[in-house]
């Protein structure tokens, strides 16, 4: 039962990522974007990793896809100039990416890793002593892997500080507190007795 | 499922956003969605070796990746929408000039 849900669901992955890459208009990829990361959400649930699932949800879909469509709103482009070049590549690029998959699949189709090297984080001594997906990962997140955590964290720190220092515009005219004008401000300056 | 199952879907969908960034040469939006795209299939990868390894280390890092990946999408963005301001378009053929 697991194998036909993971075969429908993969299925409906590629068939959706094709469409990320081959529609013509932007809004139209963020939707299939977004649609293939819940079937791999899917695929995340029937692999048990039940709170991958769940963060590729919040994150992706929740975040990344509607940053996304804000961006592709935001900017207007339009299908004429897109669709401009994309037979010049296309030839090239598909005999590439065939021998490319060709080659991954032959190694890939019978390749056998029983008994390979393992960090001994048994998932199914965890699950006997009673810790569920969620609480596995937090009891080795927050203690072996604690540096590469909060470094992640600075990592996402410096993302949004780059961001906001990028995208903010100082001459446009915005409403805000001038702090120095604030301060300097009299009284005579505002009120005045005739 | 076995290992080959996740390998090969993955490799797909690698394979997947490996066109889109060679053949969307004029829309940049499409090309970060590419990259999007295969940083799913690493962590596809990950899922299935966690799974069928029953190892838990495989998760913990596809959290990372997670990480990284949206870090990435939001600098790649914030870096589009000011060039799109200062030039009008984003076809990858004019940003051959970067510098403001």
């Amino acid at each position: 039962m697991t194998e036909i849900l993971f075969y429908i669901f993969s299925a409906i992955t590629i068939l959706s990522s094709f469409f990320v890459v081959f529609s013509f208009n932007p809004v139209h990829s963020v939707l299939f974007l977004i649609f293939s990361f819940f079937n791999v959400a899917v695929i995340f649930l029937l692999s048990d990793a039940e709170f991958l699932a769940m963060t590729l949800i919040i994150v992706y879909v929740g975040a990344v896809a509607v940053l996304f469509l804000f961006v592709v709103m935001m900017l207007n482009i339009n299908e004429v100039v897109v669709k401009e070049g994309f037979l010049r590549y296309f030839p090239l690029g598909l005999i590439l990416i065939s021998i490319f998959l060709t080659e991954l699949i032959i190694i890939f189709k019978d390749i056998n890793f029983f008994g390979a090297a393992s960090s001994g984080i048994n998932i199914e001594e965890l699950i006997n002593q009673g810790h569920e997906n969620t609480k596995a990962l937090g009891l080795f997140l927050y203690t072996d892997f604690f540096i590469i955590f909060q470094i992640s964290g600075y990592l996402l720190l410096v993302a949004m500080i780059g961001a906001i220092v990028l995208a903010h515009d100082d001459k446009t005219n915005l409403k805000g507190q001038n702090v120095y004008r604030q301060k300097r401000i009299k009284k005579e300056d505002i009120i005045k007795l005739k | 499922m076995t290992s080959s199952n996740y390998l090969i879907l993955s490799s797909i969908i690698f394979s997947i956003g490996f066109l889109g960034i060679f053949i969307n040469r004029k829309n940049i939006i499409s090309i970060l969605m590419s990259i999007e795209l295969m940083l799913l299939a690493t962590n596809i990868n990950f899922i299935g070796f966690s799974s069928t390894l029953n190892d838990l280390f495989g998760q913990i890092f596809a959290l990372f990746v997670l990480v990284v990946a949206a870090a990435e999408a939001a600098i790649g963005l914030a870096i589009l929408t000011i060039f799109f301001k200062k030039s009008g378009s984003i076809s990858i053929d004019t940003i051959n000039k970067l510098k403001g």
